[in-house]
């Protein structure tokens, strides 16, 4: 009899869990809508919210010059915001989890590094790794370049003896090959070209399109029910590989299949607004403490936050003086760096106790 | 019902690990102890039955349905292999832990049978007050009770444990294997763990194998196969075996003079 008390109060308070993810989740995603209204909203010319609202809902209510300014420059921005943050740290949160490693993200792993040599070598040299490209010449370049970096990391992890501490250095040492591949561009390219490729590294939303949201937007419908049918073995995996592999599941090939989408999802994000670091730290570092890490709910939050963090980032680079935007990249670094080091700090705690 | 294991071979690449192993007329809802010192092959055995090493010769049979035909998921709900190793950092509670053990052969949807399961599970192993406690903070003995839990809530027809009271105390040892026991008798799988305490494998086991370099050297009632010579010849000891007064079978193990 007690037996069945006890179990009873476990589901209850299984269930009561399981709402507050909800909860969570609803939260986070009010508070995205509400980033990206004000987002909209925000810029140079001083609209009343209400003007903007109008406008979106009747694109042409208050006159063409309105209809450009909130649907061709700023809902642009705004959405690409959401989608690259959404790309970010869903990349980074199942980075974390194949890699068994917390500070795993396409930064760290010298991806976006990749991404902005890529683009280098369109902005300065006009060399293209795809022919006849034309105007997305920089971005496709950007998107092989980290497409290929995610392959060489793949590859590294299924070598001997690379454990999860391994592919951080691993990372490491993919940056600085290509920082330094990077500055030689630098060092051939003409002052025009250089402003251009520092402008790439410093990550801007100003790139924006809608083809841009449409693929983006594509890739994310066909990325996310991809890993939601993996959320179960994706969660057994962070019991361990051995304890994953002794329920059955398929260690190696999940990994695979999941750095596969993870590579496409990275390069994607990367190649649309350059270098924008920690995005995919901070997503999943927030959502994980607020839902833990089963998956069918840290993989939707880490997506949310990862939003929300770089939407309130294009609100912030637009608000800090007017009529200037601040690079984003050097936002999320200075907003991200102290969630590295406490994550650093946090793991290395753990395995001290 | 029996498992049949008959003439296996298996190993890593050329290397030969396990060398014609047959242990025939396994009985459910009984507990077989695998003996033997290290590197004798127990861990090899237990993941070449799980599916996990190739075996490159042998059967291993439920009845006479081929168990290495079947594909690795039904393979792993019908097989439950309890590795070694144990602990992680995941931000999972005990009680998730256990419930994705059982999601991983049973469809996406979390169903209400599968959350009274997953109770059941951990009230059967007095995990009850462990259940929303975080993995990552449990101790050695607590962590090694929520993986046998996630073991058996598969309900599986065979139980594989591989050292399961390694690093825990006495009170520990016993009360696992003394979980397990019930679960035999309340569901009559066959259960088959390593140990490397020979009277904990004397007081819980109904069969014992001798297992050394990859060879079976002994198999029988536990009495008989403690009191064999080879015992003491496999750990390199000098053994004999008493009963205590209390009528439990005791090992007495001295380096050899």
């Amino acid at each position: 009899m007690t037996i069945d008390v006890n179990a009873a109060d476990m589901r209850r308070s299984y269930g009561a869990q399981i709402t507050r993810r909800y909860a969570m989740i609803a939260i986070v995603f009010a508070l995205l809508a509400f980033s990206f209204f004000l987002d909209v909203a925000t810029g140079p010319g001083p609209y009343p919210l209400s003007t903007v609202f109008d406008v979106l809902t009747e694109p042409l209510s208050h006159g063409v010059r309105l209809k450009v300014i909130v649907w061709d420059y700023r809902l642009p921005v705004a959405i690409t915001a959401v989608l690259v943050g959404a790309l970010l740290a869903v990349a980074g949160a199942q980075m974390q989890t194949i890699l068994n490693n917390p500070l795993a993200e396409p930064f760290t792993l010298g991806v976006s590094a990749a991404a902005s040599f890529g683009a280098s070598l369109a902005i300065v040299l006009g060399f293209s790794v795809i022919p006849a490209v034309g105007p997305l010449l920089v971005t496709i370049n950007a998107f092989v370049f980290a497409l290929a970096t995610c392959g060489f990391i793949l590859f590294a992890t299924r070598l001997k003896g690379v454990g999860s501490e391994t592919m951080i250095l691993f990372g490491i040492a993919i940056f600085f090959t290509f920082s330094a591949l990077l500055a030689l561009m630098q060092y051939m390219a003409s002052e025009d070209q250089i402003a251009r490729i520092v402008f790439w590294m410093m990550g801007s939303l100003g790139r924006a399109s809608w083809e841009k949201i449409a693929l983006g937007a594509l890739l994310l419908a066909v990325a996310v029910p991809f890993s939601l049918v993996r959320t179960w073995p994706m969660t057994a995996l962070r019991m361990g590989e051995a304890t994953a592999q002794s329920m059955g599941i398929d260690v190696a090939r999940l990994r695979v299949e999941m750095l596969i989408c993870i590579s496409f999802l990275a390069a994607t994000a990367v190649s649309f607004v350059g270098t924008v670091g920690f995005v995919g730290l901070v997503g999943p570092h927030i959502a994980r403490l607020l839902v833990g890490e089963d998956q069918r709910y840290f993989i939707p939050l880490s997506a949310l936050v990862g939003a929300l963090v770089l939407s309130l980032t294009s609100l912030i680079s637009k608000s800090i003086t007017p009529g200037i935007i601040y690079p984003i990249g050097i936002i999320t670094s200075l907003i991200g760096v102290p969630v590295f080091i406490s994550i650093i700090l946090s793991t290395r705690r753990e395995r001290l106790s | 019902m029996t498992l049949n294991i008959k003439n296996l071979h298996a190993g890593y690449g050329a290397k030969e690990i396990l060398c014609n192993v047959s242990i025939p007329e396994i009985k459910f809802g009984s507990f077989v102890g695998l003996i033997g010192p290290n590197a004798s092959g127990k861990s090899t055995f237990f993941k070449t039955l799980a599916g996990l090493v190739q075996p490159s010769h042998g059967l291993i049979t439920i009845n006479s349905e081929d168990l290495t035909k079947l594909r690795r998921k039904d393979r792993a709900r019908r097989i439950a292999y309890m590795p070694q190793a144990f602990g992680c950092n995941a931000l999972l509670t005990v009680f998730e832990s256990v419930l994705l053990a059982l999601k991983q052969t049973t469809g996406w949807r979390v169903q209400s049978d599968n959350l009274d399961r997953v109770a059941d599970t951990l009230a059967s192993l007095g995990l009850t007050h462990l259940a929303n406690r975080g993995i990552a903070d449990l101790s050695g003995g607590q962590a090694q009770m929520v993986a046998v839990a996630q073991t058996i809530v598969r309900a599986p027809e065979v139980i594989l444990l591989d050292e399961p009271t390694s690093a825990l105390d006495l009170h520990h040892q016993l009360s696992i294997l003394t979980s397990v026991r019930n679960e035999l008798n309340r569901k009559k799988p066959v259960v088959m763990a390593a140990l490397h305490d020979l009277n904990l494998a004397a007081k819980f086991c109904d069969r014992l194998v001798l297992l050394r370099d990859g060879l079976i050297l002994a198999d029988g009632q536990p009495d008989e196969i403690l009191a064999l010579s080879d015992i003491g010849e496999t750990y390199r000891v000098e053994t004999a075996l008493e009963r205590t007064t209390r009528g439990a079978l005791y090992v007495d193990a001295r380096l050899p003079a």
